[in-house]
């Protein structure tokens, strides 16, 4: 065997691609061919590198929507509109960095809004405008910001600590968003004064993968989001409407 | 591969096979997609659309192997994300231009200079000699396999891994220097 035929062979003999005949022809010309067992070593030490380098796990919120799109599917067979609707929104979200998750839908525009805001809320780590668990920071931060004051809770004793809050955009309004933290989930709160009087209880739906309640409380409507199971959303918004409550 | 609007809809007894055959390479497309896109933002953006058009694609997978079959979407996605940003309004240039890094070894629990120095070296190598080391190295993909994701001739998938790693211990030489990392002098 000459050398370069030799030399084109370390890869595939190092990656287990030649036959056995191959390999013990190949290890009796590498004795000959001091170039060719240097270029081995080579080869061997980097991939030796790169199958040490640590594995990115993936985010959880990727996997809850990828899962989200699964369970819609296998929840409806027959929704054709509603699996075009989706594949419409992904397809601009993908397009435009998820900044305009709009599509003329049924009345799915808010919706949009409350998914793509929730997006930057926990797919950055900017998501935050003000970062504090104190609601005595967090509330005088919205002052001038937005034109009320949104009451503001930290749930930490639920099991949903205060991570901060900011503000976004729903229906052409500027509106509160506070953030909480659910083991490694982010839940987003996003409230506004009622233009209607009364309560009403809380109902949890599911859009993209996502925990949606929506209800309205003390004046105020509310809308959260996150990627968490439906009886975590139903008891984070309970313990809202409670510290609400212990308050008045 | 058909257009979207040809492919049969899937139904609840399809979702749940693929559930079964391709979602546990979901880690896979994303690992790719990370290294390809070298940014988590798009690197999740790509994986979940391609996970979309998997599912899509998926009345005509005929049981070969899924992984392959799913990375070869996620870069055929890739692909087309990029064709398109460029033909709209460049917005991907940020992405492509922006200086790079790979995967940040920092985060995990046994953090090393060299390791960053490795995925550093990875992230900056052209992007054919980058794919083929990541689906080689870190997939563990056979030749054959790929060759299937590359749509290439095993021939070249063979000349193309041996150039890249060529140029990864040049360029790993260059940030580890000589002493210490056990690479060879070159």
């Amino acid at each position: 065997m000459d050398c370069p035929t030799c030399e084109a062979m370390v890869d595939a003999y190092v990656d287990g691609e030649l036959s056995a005949f191959e390999s013990a022809d190949f290890e009796r010309a590498l004795e000959l061919c001091p170039g060719c067992r240097a270029r081995l070593e080579r080869v061997r030490e980097v991939s030796s590198l790169l199958r040490a380098l640590p594995v990115e796990p993936t985010p959880d919120l990727l996997r809850a929507r990828v899962e989200g799109e699964i369970r819609a599917i296998a929840r409806r067979p027959v929704d054709r509109l509603r699996w075009m609707a989706m594949a419409a929104s992904l397809v601009v979200a993908v397009s435009i960095g998820w900044l305009g998750g709009s599509f003329v839908g049924l009345g799915g525009r808010e919706n949009d809004e409350l998914v793509a805001g929730y997006l930057r809320v926990a797919m950055s780590d900017h998501g935050v405008e003000v970062a504090s668990s104190d609601r005595h920071t967090v509330k005088p931060w919205f002052a001038g910001r937005i034109d009320y004051a949104p009451p503001v809770y930290d749930l930490t004793a639920q099991g949903f600590p205060l991570l901060g809050g900011r503000v976004d955009l729903v229906d052409g309004r500027r509106v509160a968003v506070l953030v909480y933290r659910r083991n490694q989930h982010r839940v987003a709160l996003t409230l506004w004064p009622a233009s209607s009087n009364g309560d009403s209880q809380p109902s949890v739906g599911e859009r993209d993968g996502f925990a949606v309640a929506r209800w309205r409380h003390a004046g105020f409507e509310m809308r959260a989001i996150a990627d968490i199971a439906p009886a975590e959303m139903r008891s984070f918004a309970a313990g809202i409407d409670k510290a609400v409550d212990a308050d008045h | 591969m058909v257009g979207m609007s040809e492919a049969p809809r899937p139904d609840a007894k399809t979702a749940e096979r693929f559930r079964a055959v391709v979602l546990p390479h979901l880690d896979a497309a994303y690992g790719f997609a990370r290294w390809l896109t070298r940014d988590p933002m798009t690197a999740q953006d790509v994986a979940q659309e391609a996970m979309l058009r998997a599912l899509r694609y998926f009345h005509a997978f005929r049981g070969e192997e899924a992984r392959p079959w799913l990375l070869r979407i996620v870069r055929n996605t890739w692909t087309d994300l990029r064709a398109k940003a460029r033909l709209e309004n460049g917005s991907l240039e940020e992405v492509e231009n922006k200086p790079v890094d790979g995967p940040d070894p920092e985060q995990s629990a046994v953090a090393g200079d060299r390791r960053r120095q490795v995925a550093a070296a990875l992230a900056v190598l052209p992007a054919d000699m980058r794919e083929i080391l990541v689906l080689r190295e870190i997939e563990d993909l056979s030749y054959k396999q790929i060759a299937s994701v590359l749509g290439l001739p095993i021939g070249t998938v063979m000349s193309r891994l041996a150039r890249a790693r060529e140029k990864l211990a040049a360029e790993l030489s260059g940030r580890l220097g000589r002493r210490g990392n056990g690479l060879p002098d070159l």
